[in-house]
């Protein structure tokens, strides 16, 4: 038993590296693949259907345009579970069982660390979800984030409080890592702007009760409150503090936007307490624009394969990773050719902006003009795609609220600001 | 303020409901010597049973009734129809654990296949805050004390002072002894998952109640704290379960209070292990046994 499980190790750990050594270039008409590289179940089961919201919308609309130099386009789900113990073999199988894989979109935070290097080193593009600050600097060159890292949204947090008037503030934050990942940037800026952080909680999560936590948190008397937390513990913790002290402002992280977070924590306080006292921080991706327009019509067409698309209209996310495919196919288009090491070249090729680059908003409108022999920028759904030298593009952020069972956009902080503020 | 006394008071509340459930756990345990892990996801089930009372604009305490209920019913069914059938093919204690897993899973996903994996809240639950010297506390919260208390004032009077009482320590004493002398084991093994699934659908509800949100998952996920209750007390001593509940809802919150909320399940369970050193068989189960041989 024991030797035959080394030996499987053994054989997917070769297709792994066969699969990374080659990239070779898709054969016949195949389709070509996108690996939905996430988790589809488990706690963070939400952030599968989210990029499903983004992938599939994207092929649907390049197939309907000819597809990709005679290659159709498709996305396949690979559960990571949220797990690294599941999402590492769900890599290597991805990998070496996958026929004409393009490209990933993937890992979260949940499975980033033990999964980019694997994706590297098998020359897969990958579009990550993960913000975490471990990669502000990483030299896989298959790497790409278009989202901004963690570490950027305490600037963000930092500033719009600040640009409230507020200046003695508390952070309530899980105890999980993607949550704490956000805490030491948002210190540091709450304190560069001036402000007094009068309490800054590392809560466990999913407790019975935070009436304890609520009231040594009341007794630093902070003006307004920073936080990421899961549903159940937002609703728990700011329900006992509506209860026993009465609400004040409370600054959440894009995760305070997510649709379980609104429902559970709007379900406890109240729709109005909601609406009145609970902002979130999310990357600017304002639902207009041209590039927009064609995402959204697409993705309410897709309502076959994804149930109640219209949720994901207005979600950043499923935005950037409908770009993301884009983004792939386009530099396919660009090297003339399948190959992954070849695309993964022509990627920040077809987003960097430039003199006499034609402006396009959507696959269709890239591809008629890379045919026509013009170099592009493509600028999608999210906005300018601009990489630096890391492959991560950072930009602006926008608040939002919770009214009327609908979030309304209230502002946003440029990417200029943080930028100056980080430095 | 000093936050000592106002932890004290907030460490209560939750060992009221660890008590209410910590009990009905050892309990069975104690009667019918099977280590029931599907309990977290029958308090579920409890909670999502008052969410339905609560839908029809019923009061919650009504729902927290209708979810005693339906723990007192399904426990006894779950017995007859899951577990008994198991025993008398001659599984044992491992293999029981295994059994009480799965039933533990499906019920859980039969819940999320009905009511969908999202969260929910039971209506009603906002009342003023009451606050009493440093104590401050919801009316919700000071009637999860009261039934906590009650609950366990009932449980008191039932072992001590009712036959049926008695003949439910003889039978988790010596069940084969008891069964000799008269008792009629069956229907008091019956009776004990009936009682606690009482508690553990009241426990379940309660539980929703002072978390606000709930999802098919959160009766699951209270499994440990339970068991570190039953095992502090002693396994199958309700008295220890009492004792235990108080011990790690009251230190849980002065360990957020007075070191950090990230340690706050921590050092309960520190407190578990240095216990179990000292004690192996949980606090009161020496005390017990020498009661039982006594009387």
């Amino acid at each position: 038993m024991r030797r035959s499980i080394v030996a499987l190790a053994l054989a997917a750990s070769v297709a792994s590296m066969a699969g990374g050594v080659t990239a070779q270039a898709a054969a016949g008409s195949a389709p070509l693949v996108v690996g939905e590289f996430a988790p589809f179940s488990g706690a963070d089961a939400v952030f599968g259907p989210e990029m499903a919201g983004g992938c599939i919308p994207a092929v649907r609309a390049i197939n309907a345009d000819g597809g990709v130099l005679g290659h159709t386009m498709s996305c396949v789900e690979e559960d990571t579970r949220g797990d690294p113990a599941d999402a590492v073999p769900a890599a290597d199988k991805m990998i070496a069982s996958v026929t004409n894989l393009v490209g990933a979109l993937g890992p979260s935070s949940d499975e980033a660390l033990p999964t980019v290097p694997i994706l590297n080193q098998a020359k897969v593009p990958m579009f990550v979800e993960t913000g975490q600050a471990a990669f502000d600097h990483t030299t896989a060159a298959y790497f790409w984030r278009i989202t901004p890292a963690d570490d950027v949204k305490g600037f963000a947090l930092a500033l719009w409080a600040h640009r409230a008037g507020y200046t003695r503030a508390a952070a309530v934050f899980g105890s999980d890592v993607g949550s704490q990942s956000d805490v030491p940037t948002l210190l540091t800026a709450w304190k560069r702007l001036g402000g007094t952080m009068v309490a800054n909680q590392r809560i466990a999560l999913d407790s019975s009760s935070y009436e304890t936590e609520v009231e040594q948190l009341v007794q630093s008397r902070p003006q307004v409150i920073f936080t990421e937390v899961d549903p159940q513990t937002g609703s728990t913790y700011f329900s006992e503090l509506q209860q026993l002290h009465g609400l004040i402002p409370i600054i959440g992280t894009e995760i305070s936007l997510e649709a379980p977070w609104l429902k559970a924590v709007s379900g406890a306080l109240g729709a109005g307490p909601t609406a009145k006292y609970i902002e979130g921080m999310q990357p600017y991706a304002p639902p207009s624009g041209p590039a927009w327009k064609v995402y959204n019509k697409t993705l309410r067409a897709s309502s076959s394969q994804v149930p109640q698309p219209a949720q994901w209209s207005a979600d950043p996310y499923s935005m950037t990773f409908y770009d993301a495919v884009n983004v792939m196919a386009l530099a396919m288009l660009d090297g003339h050719s399948t190959s992954r090491s070849v695309e993964n070249r022509y990627i920040s090729t077809v987003t960097a902006p430039g003199a006499g680059k034609t402006i396009v908003y959507s696959f269709a409108a890239g591809k008629a003009a890379l045919a026509a022999g013009h170099k592009i920028q493509y600028v999608g759904a999210g906005g300018p795609i601009i990489f630096n030298k890391w492959h991560n593009s950072t930009g602006a952020f926008e608040a939002a609220k919770f009214i009327n069972h609908h979030l309304k956009l209230v502002g946003s902080v440029s990417a200029q600001k943080i930028a100056s503020l980080s430095h | 303020m000093s936050l000592l006394l106002p932890a004290i008071g907030f460490g209560v509340v939750t060992a009221s409901i660890l008590a209410l459930a910590g009990v009905g756990f050892t309990l069975q345990f104690g009667v019918t010597n099977i280590l029931n892990l599907s309990y977290g996801s029958i308090m579920t089930g409890a909670a999502f049973v008052a969410l339905l009372v609560s839908q029809q604009g019923f009061s919650v305490w009504l729902a927290v009734a209708a979810g005693g209920v339906f723990g007192a019913i399904f426990s006894v069914a779950l017995n007859r129809g899951v577990y008994t059938p198991f025993i008398r093919r001659g599984t044992r204690l491992f293999g029981m654990i295994i059994v009480t897993i799965s039933v533990a899973l499906v019920v859980q996903y039969a819940i999320q296949a009905i009511w969908g994996a999202s969260f929910f809240s039971l209506s009603g639950l906002h009342s003023p805050s009451i606050h009493l010297g440093d104590f401050a506390f919801t009316q919700i919260q000071l009637g999860i004390v009261g039934l906590g208390l009650g609950a366990m004032v009932a449980v008191h009077l039932l072992l001590r002072f009712t036959t049926l009482g008695k003949a439910m320590r003889a039978t988790a004493t010596n069940p084969e002894l008891a069964r000799n002398c008269g008792v009629a084991t069956d229907r008091v093994i019956d009776i004990a998952w009936a009682i606690s699934g009482g508690l553990c659908g009241l426990a379940g509800v309660v539980l929703v109640m002072n978390v606000t949100a709930f999802t098919p998952a959160t009766g699951g996920e209270f499994l440990i704290p339970i068991i570190a209750v039953a095992v502090l007390g002693g396994i199958g001593q309700a008295y220890g379960a009492m004792l235990g509940a108080l011990i790690v809802g009251i230190t849980s919150e002065l360990a957020a209070a007075l070191i950090s909320p990230d340690y706050k399940d921590v050092v309960a369970f520190v407190i578990l292990i240095a216990v179990l050193l000292v004690r192996p068989k949980g606090i009161l189960s020496e005390i017990a046994a020498a009661k039982e041989v006594a009387a």
